[in-house]
């Protein structure tokens, strides 16, 4: 009986940030703020003088807003597609990190595509994209796949979130009638249960194909045209790779905040970020497999045209990026990952951290190189971001914070419902489970 | 009320507006749609002549609701045939150039303060006359002086008949010359004092020394246009093109070798090859027998022995001692002399050089006989204008006239003017100060070597008019601006010819109506010597400069000769007809003819008569000279004078090598900017001056490409960006022309450097113009 | 049906860039100043590219004019997401400003990098803007544009002929550039013509392509330099 209700008090830890909020969250939400107004300034600016106010020139036509929509689109794996891996998976661990993945999908995509949208000439005629739709164009592949996604992600949120939110509505807090609405009656009737289970695990299914399709086209905005070092038949994966890997990353630095901000210790335990690690440990090794593949190949190629490109990365003018991005995808996060010792929140972190710092220069690096370097003389014309794109990027991140740090306010960031039913059902079913698969346990 | 340039700019809108979208235009599509077609207006074809420089091409200016939009070459018209360079396309720039001087100007503040306010023309030609009077009655008409530069046809006579009448002798003619001319080597072989016609197009090989033919040979177009039929105009026959020149100009990249040369080495190099040819026995026996004077030992009259070219040659210039001299190795020498003797007909062309060095060159055509023959030296027949009817002076202009010029009247050989001796003079005040000076067509504070001294010269100048439609670096310095007309808004004659040898007379009419409030220079002076009255008004008895045309062109339907351009077929019959001693124009009366004229775009007589030997040898033997009787002193044969470099080498390592591009050869085309982007295409340069390095050169003075440098002479020095050119001789830097004017318009205005202000003052005794090629300079980071 | 495309004889190629500034006065092509320029944002529909290799003084120099390619297998087209961009049925790369949506995907896709993009709203000083070509449109900021083989010329050449109640002749339609080379180095007219001018060039020995082996088929061919 008391360890029930000490249990509950225990959840309501979970119910705080929701219904209390410090000064502390005010700041931080300034201070986003001021920097998302500088963003704002910036964009405006450009509308109105054209993309002049940027680094870019013929024939580097693409930079840091095309890198943002790799990078971002990239981050947006973290969540849907690694949840719903673990829930089909049904890895027990996964109940009390699964929503703050997903947030981050559905948050991030807007960023991913925003860049896109920022990075037209007239965006004022975005609308022709649906009017003269083209569909060879792997840009339209992208719309397609994003929008798709977006969708699924959103209701695969959605979907566990519903006993939440009638968790919320019940406890008469404020906004009732916001939670009222969204709860769609959920009175937690077995049969209502079981209809959620079978839509989750329904979306679970769908979203892993067309998450990884999403990454897989956006690698085909490169591969499908036939400019060096980027026609190559193995972008595709390579991309979803690093997507994961950027994806999983990006989960681990959130749930480390979330746990240190709302004190969740007891909900983000060392062993998820454990786990969480060594997922991250094989993506690190996948990723340096891809790469190391896409080099070699090319170097054995030996085009000339390639080759320029190659050397650029290797030791010429983008070798700092280039060596900056081996750096962090790999030299730093391998010996972290690597060991149990190491493997602790916050060595995870810092292993994340330095692998979306590395992701985002392998980006920069696929993009901003290639257009260096056309295959007719041209004279030469060095990128360089200018204020305005840097603003815009730094807006854009300070952006999704902000709405993460929102969703935090409004929804439990743990799924309650989740928990509890782990702690309730879970040992049976393991058990059984385990049984199902094991000889000789059992037998009383 | 004042103002100063820039509100005055401001005033007509001078500030680039956004232009309105749409408005007149198809606005977004593009193509435009079918319905849209036939654009707003009526579209007119104005046939005129091109005044971008001096190649005289026939253009069709594209004319809807008054405003020109486009320029195409003139099919009819021999010297371009429909085709166009691309300073003729950027014409309209140079016409609706935003900074042009819209009224006459009056000097408000310090001279070259670039402060002005607009007048009326009847208050400035006022003035102007005024002036004159004064100087006519203090009896000093021979303090007005005029400057001009480069422009064609009757301006020229009209401008020395207003001087006559006036009464000064001083139109001083600042062209080019110091470039070194071929008229020099000409003159000196064949005593002629015109340009004469390289028949490009006939040759089979061109040894080209120095002349950047591709670049910006001084009649554009007619290079251009040569090249490609000398190339493949030929079935089954190429020409072989080899360029000799210290930097790989875009010549040296087109020709079929490249050969550099120790900058000022190429009449040592020419001789050598001359050497090598009579060595051989490789030359025209029968033309040197029948057509020249010199090649052999001879004795004067007066009993004293000669030394003949042949002897001089083939002990002076062994091929081991001009290697040395031009480092350029012996086979090489052996293998030109070869090439150059035994494809025929060959040519050989240098014309930026001093003109012994530009008579060594020529002389390669006297050995191979190339001279007054297909693919070889023309001298073309002159189009037979009427001149103007002869008139009488009054006493005070007949003083005037007879002082000596204000250049000394050392005329020298070349019967050249000497904008050098006149700047020295009129500050020494020996033999006088000029008072007045008129600037026409010329730009010296920006065009002249070492510019500095007409400058200083300019300060000691009381009053100074500019006839200038552009505000350039020397009208900035006037006291009055009275602004001409530009080519496209004026009528106009141009006789030249063409490479071939025809005579051509091409007719530049108004394609539109004047923009602003300019008008045409030859009007205004008719307009002063009426105001001038008395015998100088009696002397120009015309309403207006098109009727000095008019009057001068009846010499043309008089003179029976050739006809209205015509389409190609044309003139083969035409041709024909005047072998056959027929003529048969197709007009029967004069205005049939003047109507025609304007209609065609010009007259020309598509004959070139072989063997008029006393048109083609003015020389005292009337023969080619190889020992030029032209000369007094003790030099006739052509010889090498190694130019001393005037600085020490140590502290100045490099051979300065000015150089000149196809996009802003002189110094008008600054503020086009359609010229300034393509300016140094083969280094991606534009809108700036560049300084050429050699790689390695550059490496040891640890310089890399696109680094800021100075580069220093004794005389001054200019900073600008360095490129590293393959295409540069290790110990010669090279620097193009055409930008770092002090004043002009929005896109030349303090854009990039004049090389000019590196170089000294040095004249050349023959020519008394500043010799050019002998300035070292060094460089060093900024 | 024709089958537009163009020669040029490197052999004759003078280098002189009229070609260039005829395509620049044609087509209403904005004027970038000193510093854009600089920044690498010139626009040439029409450019000589240079090739200098080698070191002094063994030095192989050449350039090459690169209009459009009008390839028959565009790269380009295939890429942009709203037909902005097409392959007409003569063979024409147009374009289609006023659609584009400026996402530059065509400009990385061309492996001739011929296209080129508006980064700035084209302005002309009031004093010039009445001399601008009435037949072309001007182009916004945003947008990208290229070498349309003078298509309008094509266009009023069509109606000339309709209104003369004749055929289009090989000479009603040459492009501007063709129009004013001086040494006669361009060639211009139908390549499903067999006896065009174009065709028996693009059949000479000496004739080829750019970056053949990419199979892009591009529409204009060069004759080499040299015998
Ligand atoms: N920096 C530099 N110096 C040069 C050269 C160069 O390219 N760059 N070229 C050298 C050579 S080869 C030569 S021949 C000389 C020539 O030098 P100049 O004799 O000065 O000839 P431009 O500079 O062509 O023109 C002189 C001025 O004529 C004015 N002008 C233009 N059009 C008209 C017109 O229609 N009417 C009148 N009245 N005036 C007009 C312009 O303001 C121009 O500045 O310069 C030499 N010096
Ligand atoms: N738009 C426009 N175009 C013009 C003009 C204009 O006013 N406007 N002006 C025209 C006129 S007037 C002229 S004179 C021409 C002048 O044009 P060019 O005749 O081309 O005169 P430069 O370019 O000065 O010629 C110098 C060349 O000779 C080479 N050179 C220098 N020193 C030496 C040497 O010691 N030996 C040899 N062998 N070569 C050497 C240099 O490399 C350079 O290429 O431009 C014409 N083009
Ligand atoms: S060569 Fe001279 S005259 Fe002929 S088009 Fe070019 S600029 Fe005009
Ligand atoms: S116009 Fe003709 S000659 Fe001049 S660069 Fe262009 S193609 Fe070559
Ligand atoms: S050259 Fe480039 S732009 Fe032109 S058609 Fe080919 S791919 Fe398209
Ligand atoms: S930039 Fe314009 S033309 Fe090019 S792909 Fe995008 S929409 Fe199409
Ligand atoms: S064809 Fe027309 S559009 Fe294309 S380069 Fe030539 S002039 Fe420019
Ligand atoms: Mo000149």
């Amino acid at each position: 009986m008391e360890n029930l209700d000490l249990k509950r008090e225990e959840d309501a830890i979970l119910f705080d940030p929701v219904e209390r909020t410090g000064k502390f969250f005010y700041l931080t939400l300034s201070i986003l703020i001021g920097i998302i107004l500088l963003a704002i300034y910036a964009y405006q600016f450009q509308y109105r003088e054209g993309l002049g106010v940027t680094g870019l020139a013929r024939p580097i036509f693409w930079g840091v807003y095309i890198t943002n929509f790799v990078f971002f689109i990239g981050i947006s794996h973290a969540g849907t597609l690694i949840s719903a891996i673990l829930r089909l998976a049904k890895a027990e661990w996964r109940r009390s990190i699964t929503r703050s993945a997903e947030v981050i999908t559905v948050l991030v995509l807007f960023f991913g595509v925003g860049n896109i949208l920022m990075d037209l000439g007239r965006p004022d005629r975005m609308l022709n994209i649906i009017k003269y739709s083209q569909f060879q164009s792997p840009l339209l592949w992208d719309v397609s796949s994003i929008t798709v996604y977006l969708t699924a992600s959103s209701i695969y949120l959605y979907l566990p979130l519903i006993p939440d939110i009638a968790l919320l509505r019940d406890r008469n807090t404020k906004r009732k009638r916001l939670y009222q609405i969204l709860a769609l009656g959920w009175k937690g009737t077995e049969r209502q249960h079981r209809l959620l289970e079978k839509a989750i695990s329904f979306m679970a299914i769908l979203v892993i194909p067309v998450a990884v399709s999403v990454h897989t086209v956006v690698s085909f905005v490169f591969a499908m045209t036939i400019q060096p070092m980027w026609h190559s038949a193995i972008f595709g994966p390579y991309f979803v790779a690093g997507a994961i890997f950027s994806g999983i990353a990006a989960l681990i630095v959130a749930m480390y905040i979330i746990r240190k901000v709302y004190h969740l210790e007891e909900y983000l335990k060392p062993v998820h970020f454990n786990n969480l690690g060594i997922l991250l440990l094989v993506m690190t090794l996948l990723w340096f497999y891809f790469t190391f593949t896409e080099y070699l190949t090319t170097y054995y190629g030996g085009e000339p045209i390639h080759m320029t490109i190659f050397w650029m990365k290797f030791t010429g003018r983008f070798a700092p990026y280039f060596w900056g991005m081996f750096l962090f995808c790999f030299v730093i996060p391998l010996p972290i990952l690597s060991f149990k010792k190491t493997r602790t929140p916050l060595g995870t972190l810092i292993a994340s951290l330095s692998v979306i710092i590395g992701m985002w220069l392998e980006r920069y690096v696929i993009v901003v190189p290639t257009l260096t370097n056309p295959r007719l003389p041209n004279e030469a014309v060095i990128y360089f971001p200018t204020w305005i794109e840097w603003s815009i990027f730094a807006g854009c991140i300070s952006f999704f914070i902000l709405l993460y740090m929102v969703f935090t306010k409004l929804f439990p960031i743990v799924s309650i419902w989740e928990v509890r039913e782990g702690r309730e059902k879970s040992m049976a079913e393991v058990r059984e489970r385990i049984k199902a698969y094991l000889p000789g346990i059992g037998v009383e | 009320m004042k103002l100063s340039r820039r509100d005055f700019l401001k005033m007509g809108g001078g500030a680039g507006v956004a232009i309105a979208l749409g408005g007149g235009f198809l606005k977004w599509t593009q193509p435009p749609p079918p319905s849209k077609l036939l654009p707003p207006g009526v579209e007119r074809w104005v046939p005129t002549v091109c005044g971008q420089c001096l190649g005289g091409c026939g253009i069709l200016v594209r004319v809807i609701d008054g405003w020109a939009t486009n320029i195409i070459g003139n099919p009819l018209h021999p010297v371009n045939r429909g085709t166009l360079c691309p300073k003729g396309i950027a014409g309209i720039q140079g016409l609706y150039d935003p900074d042009r001087i819209r009224s006459p100007l009056k000097r408000v503040g310090k001279r070259g303060e670039g402060r002005w306010e607009p007048i009326s023309w009847k208050d400035a030609i006022q003035e102007v006359s005024n002036l004159l009077k004064e100087l006519r009655k203090k009896g000093e008409p021979h303090r007005l002086v005029v400057l001009g530069g480069r422009y064609r046809g009757l301006m020229r006579s009209l401008w020395e008949r207003f001087l006559n009448a006036y009464g000064s002798p001083n139109y001083i003619d600042n062209q080019f010359r110091w470039d070194g001319m071929p008229m020099e080597g000409v003159f000196l072989t064949q005593g002629i004092h015109t340009i004469p016609a390289y028949d490009f197009e006939n040759a089979q090989y061109i040894l080209s020394f120095g002349s950047p033919l591709l670049d910006s040979f001084w009649l554009p177009i007619h290079a251009l246009k040569a090249f490609g039929h000398f190339r493949r105009g030929r079935p089954g026959q190429r020409g072989k093109l080899v360029q000799v020149e210290p930097r790989l100009s875009i010549t040296g990249i087109k020709a079929d070798e490249w050969i550099p040369i120790q900058p000022g080495t190429e009449g040592i190099l020419a001789l050598g090859i001359a050497h090598m040819i009579i060595k051989e026995g490789l030359y025209d026996k029968e033309f040197i027998a029948q057509n020249t004077f010199g090649f052999e030992n001879w004795v004067d009259s007066n009993g004293k022995r000669h030394l003949g070219f042949r002897e001089y040659v083939i002990s002076e210039f062994p091929p081991n001692r001009v290697s040395d001299k031009t480092g350029i190795p012996i086979d090489t020498i052996i293998r030109l002399s070869r090439e150059f003797a035994t494809n025929q007909p060959s040519l050989a062309i240098g014309f930026r050089d001093r003109p012994f060095h530009q008579m060594a060159v020529g002389v390669l055509n006297g050995l191979v006989g190339s001279i007054d023959r297909p693919g070889g030296i023309l001298i073309p027949k002159s189009v037979p204008l009427n001149h103007l009817p002869s008139f009488s002076k009054d006493s005070i202009g007949q003083k005037g006239l007879e002082k000596v010029r204000i250049d000394e009247n050392h005329s020298g050989p070349f019967l050249m003017d000497h904008p050098y001796l006149f700047a020295k003079n009129s500050l020494s005040g020996k033999p006088y100060r000029a008072e007045v000076l008129f600037l026409y067509y010329t730009n010296p504070l920006f065009s002249n070597p070492h510019p500095e001294i007409f400058q200083k010269a300019f300060d000691q100048i009381p009053k100074i008019i500019s006839f200038s439609p552009y505000m350039d670096d020397t009208t900035q310095y006037a006291d009055l601006i009275l602004p001409d007309h530009t080519p496209l808004e004026r009528w106009q004659d141009d006789p030249l010819f063409l490479n071939n040898g025809f005579p051509v007379l091409g007719i530049r009419q108004p394609a539109i109506n004047p923009v602003y409030q300019t008008r045409a220079t030859g009007d205004v002076l008719i307009d002063l010597a009426r105001i001038l009255g008395g015998e100088v008004e009696k002397a120009f008895p015309w309403k207006d400069f098109k009727e000095v045309i008019l009057y001068s062109l009846k010499g043309i339907f008089e003179a029976r000769r050739g006809d209205v351009f015509g389409l190609e077929f044309d003139e083969a019959w035409t041709r024909m007809l005047q072998k056959g001693g027929w003529w048969d124009p197709s007009y029967k009366s004069f205005e049939e003819f003047w109507n025609l004229l304007q209609e065609k775009g010009g007259w020309w007589d598509p004959i070139y008569d072989f063997g008029e030997r006393e048109r083609i040898f003015k020389t005292p033997s009337k023969k080619f000279e190889f020992f030029s009787q032209s000369l007094k002193g003790d030099l006739h044969l052509p010889h090498w004078e190694e130019s001393k470099k005037e600085d020490d080498e140590k502290a100045y390592p490099f051979h300065l090598n000015i150089f000149k591009t196809m996009a802003l050869g002189g110094g008008r085309n600054a503020n086009q900017p359609w010229l300034q982007e393509i300016a140094g295409h083969h280094l991606y340069e534009k809108w700036r001056t560049w300084i050429e390095i050699n790689p390695k050169t550059a490496k040891g003075l640890g310089i890399s490409d696109e680094d800021l440098v100075w580069i220093e002479s004794p005389h001054g020095k200019i900073k600008a960006k360095a490129r590293l050119y393959q295409g540069t001789m290790p110990q010669v830097v090279n620097i193009p022309f055409g930008n770092g004017h002090l004043s002009g318009g929005r896109w030349s205005k303090n854009i990039g450097e004049n090389p000019y202000r590196l170089l000294g003052l040095k004249l050349d005794p023959l020519t008394a113009q500043p010799i050019q090629g002998i300035t070292r300079v060094k460089i060093y980071k900024a | 049906m024709h089958r537009w495309g163009m020669v040029i004889d490197l052999d004759k190629c003078t280098a002189c860039q009229a070609c260039v500034v005829a395509c620049h006065a044609e087509n209403n092509i904005a004027l970038i100043g000193p510093e854009e320029s600089m920044k690498g944002r010139t626009i040439h529909w029409i450019e000589l590219i240079p090739y200098i290799e080698g070191e002094y003084p063994n030095i192989k120099a050449r350039f090459i004019p690169r209009p459009c390619m009008h390839c028959d297998h565009p790269p380009c087209i295939k890429v942009c997401p709203v037909y902005a961009t097409y392959l007409n049925e003569e063979g024409i790369v147009a374009q289609i400003n006023y659609r584009c949506i400026g996402c530059r995907y065509c400009t990385t896709a061309c492996p001739y990098t011929v296209k080129y993009f508006n980064w700035h709203q084209p302005r002309w000083p009031e004093e010039m803007k009445g001399s601008l070509n009435r037949d072309v449109s001007l182009r916004t900021k945003g947008v990208v544009e290229k070498c349309t083989f003078c298509h309008h010329r094509l266009l009023r050449a069509r109606e000339k002929a309709r209104i003369e109640g004749r055929d289009l002749l090989p000479e009603d339609y040459i492009p501007a550039c063709v129009q004013a080379c001086p040494s006669g180095a361009m060639f211009f007219g139908d390549l499903n013509d067999p006896f065009s001018t174009v065709s028996k060039l693009s059949r000479e020995r000496r004739a080829f392509r750019l970056m053949e082996d990419l199979g892009t088929e591009p529409k204009v061919y060069y004759l080499s330099e040299g015998a």
